[in-house]
């Protein structure tokens, strides 16, 4: 008994831990301004224009615990993708759900395909999970499926997604998700940072409907534009194949070899395009900011070169707030709406921290050697 | 000793009993779960049957993917505007059309369908994200729901159907009229069948015209299935479909086909996903067991008659 309330303070107390501040003390091998914060032009609202809910404010009482406990649900994950970085959200939500003693009976990644991830949902639907923790692939063609899991009585928390036509109550618990907004300004604001607010960058965009990464790119692209009156966005190149991005760059840099700094709207893989696009012309000149942790991103911020700051977002608590989030739906709770898990920004300085907020492990060995540790 | 064709139905019944006892407590012996496997199979079953015509005349159709995903897009798009039944002769037109293309250039110009196909895959991939700018399009027509992909005929799904008519006429096609004996002829060998009077050109082209108006149908089939359509739908079905054509005992160069078998490749595939999934395990290790498992039944199935195993 004493462990389970344990546990139950454990989830209470990680919720609330103060967020990692990684704005400052930027030391790394390359001398570079320090990041300042620029005016905030914008803020992220939930599909239906619904005010952020942080993770820290979810909370669920050792009384409420107990109950979850005594009910001995089950969940399923279905994802979009099989990736570090869902890895990270399973694995926090696989913590919490440890502490609200729910069996975690299934797991799928749709790998894009929304038809496979009806199919998947079928599947799971045959174990009949009292929880189901998701991120759509798609909100119009997955709608249909998520609606049909709802009316078997499913508590469905969603990952940034939401399907269209849900209605949260009945259909879905809330939507947990990023601060996008936060993640697109960050990136704006580092690479500013990196290049001394002045001279040409280049602004790798995602080119697809996709509600997480279309807010992060405007995001930074507004706050670059209106907030850095010294830097010229003098490439805009939409990124449609993610692995398609090195030649993409290739072309980009050719066209523009003075280039101080390039945005990619993530890391992994057109980030790594981008990097190993810029090597491949020799340059070494060309400060990079990209979204989400990448290993050869870090690596390559480790050894001092090109990229200098990685934006990321706390995948491990955004799976623990999921996971708590079921727990309200369980036990009937009114959950917050949309609930955002802050970004941080992580310089070569923070890596190591940066790792364990973010994905609630260390880097790689290689990393951990090229920062001399 | 069991001929080495029948190996498919004994691994089917193999993995059957082997997911039976492993999970029959979590629901996989259910009839929910054995007609979401059929529902989930039907797609990739309609594509196997074109795709045995395909490969049992030594030709290859690597675009199948992306028309599925141009057909659907064009199916959903057109019915928002003109109803189901030009969307349907819409999307049906966009398989027909685009095989065409390919048989065109295999059998008149005398390319490779592997590059054909793969350039066109490419360009209908690429039409499909341009035609409603990555757009994903909801289909609201319950008629078309219905017959297409989400109703039931009792408590059979109506995708079951498709399957079995596909299956059918691909049986018919195949072994019982002149086609099915002349498409496994110039796979087998060229030269000859056309020194006995096959028209080899017009087998070739034939073969990527129903390739492709297969996709097309699968599209349209998935499209009512999720209600809805996005560029993303069946792109990466080809490897599935080839490799469940190929446990079913077709060959991969030709001469030697199985429609039966491809049915049975494709329920394969499905079972184990879908057991994998129910099994619990993690998605990176449902990637190896899923590998594991078809290594052991590629084994079984697709070497020629009278290896030794």
């Amino acid at each position: 008994m004493t462990r389970r309330f344990a546990g139950a303070a454990l989830v209470v107390v990680a919720l609330a831990l103060p967020q990692l501040s990684c704005e400052s003390d930027d030391t790394s091998v390359k001398s570079v301004t320090p990041i300042r914060s620029s005016k905030t032009l914008g803020t992220t609202h939930g599909p239906n224009g619904e005010p952020a809910t942080p993770t820290s404010a979810l909370d669920l009482t050792p009384t409420e615990i107990a109950k979850v406990r005594a009910g001995h649900y089950t969940a399923a994950f279905l994802w979009h993708e099989n990736a570090q970085w869902t890895t990270a959200v399973s694995n926090g939500a696989r913590d919490v759900f440890d502490d609200l003693g729910v069996d975690v009976i299934a797991e799928a990644s749709a790998n894009f395909d929304a038809a496979r991830q009806k199919a998947e949902l079928e599947t799971v639907e045959a174990r009949h999970p009292s929880a189901l923790l998701t991120l759509p692939v798609d909100p119009v063609v997955t709608a249909s499926a998520y609606k049909a899991a709802a009316r078997q009585g499913m508590k469905i928390v969603l990952l940034s997604i939401l399907p269209q036509g849900m209605k949260q109550g009945p259909d879905y618990v809330n939507v947990v998700t990023d601060d996008l907004f936060q993640m697109g300004k960050r990136a704006a604001d580092a690479l500013a940072a990196a290049v001394g607010d002045e001279g040409k960058i280049a602004y790798f965009f995602r080119d697809a409907n996709s509600y997480v990464t279309n807010q992060r790119d405007q995001a930074f692209l507004k706050t670059i534009t209106t907030n850095y009156p010294g830097i010229e966005v003098v490439a805009k190149q939409g990124i449609a194949d993610p692995t398609k991005a090195q030649e993409q760059a290739a072309a980009v840099v050719l066209k523009n070899p003075d280039l101080s700094g390039a945005y990619v709207t993530f890391s992994e893989p057109p980030g790594e395009g981008v990097l190993a696009a810029l090597r491949a012309a020799g340059n070494d000149e060309t400060k990079l900011v990209s979204l989400d942790i990448s290993d050869p991103m870090a690596l390559d911020m480790a050894k001092g070169g090109n990229t200098t700051a990685l934006v990321v977002d706390r995948a491990y608590e955004l799976g623990r707030a999921m996971a708590v989030s079921a727990g309200y739906g369980l036990l009937g709770k009114k959950a917050p709406a949309f609930v955002v898990a802050p970004a941080m920004t992580i310089t070569r300085s923070e890596l190591v921290q940066g790792y364990q907020a973010s994905l609630h492990r260390d880097p790689p060995t290689s990393v951990l050697k090229a920062l001399g540790q | 000793m069991i001929s080495r064709r029948y190996f498919v139905y004994v691994a089917f019944l193999a993995l059957l009993a082997f997911f039976a006892i492993t999970l029959h407590d979590d629901g996989f012996l259910s009839q929910t779960n054995l007609l979401n496997i059929v529902r989930q199979t039907t797609p990739v079953t309609v594509m196997a049957v074109a795709v045995v015509f395909v490969l049992s005349a030594g030709e290859i159709d690597l675009s199948l993917g992306a028309v599925v995903a141009l057909s659907a897009l064009v199916t959903a798009d057109v019915m928002q505007d003109h109803g189901a039944v030009l969307g349907v002769a819409a999307g049906l037109g966009v398989g027909m059309g685009v095989g065409a293309v390919n048989g065109g250039l295999v059998a008149v110009l005398r390319l490779p369908s592997f590059l054909v196909t793969l350039a066109s895959m490419g360009v209908v991939a690429g039409l499909a994200r341009t035609i409603t700018d990555l757009r994903s399009v909801a289909v609201e027509d319950r008629g078309f729901i219905d017959i297409f992909g989400s109703g039931d005929v009792g408590p059979v799904p109506g995708l079951a159907f498709w399957a079995l008519g596909a299956v059918a006429l691909g049986q018919f096609g195949f072994r019982h009229r002149r086609f099915g004996a002349h498409v496994l002829a110039v796979g087998d060998n060229r030269a000859a069948a056309r020194a006995t009077g096959i028209r080899v050109d017009r087998v070739k082209f034939a073969v990527l015209v129903i390739s492709g108006t297969a996709a097309a149908l699968a599209g349209i089939l998935y499209t009512g299935r999720v209600q809805g359509a996005s560029y993303t739908l069946g792109e990466q079905d080809l490897l599935t479909v080839i490799a469940a054509v190929v446990i079913g005992g077709t060959r991969l160069f030709g001469g030697q086909g199985s429609v039966i078998g491809a049915l049975v490749g494709s329920l394969i595939m499905g079972m184990l996903t879908n057991g994998l999934i129910l099994s619990g395990l993690s998605s990176s290790e449902q990637l190896v067991a899923q590998g594991l498992l078809l290594l052991l039944a590629i084994t079984l199935t697709a070497r020629p008659e009278g290896d030794p195993i």
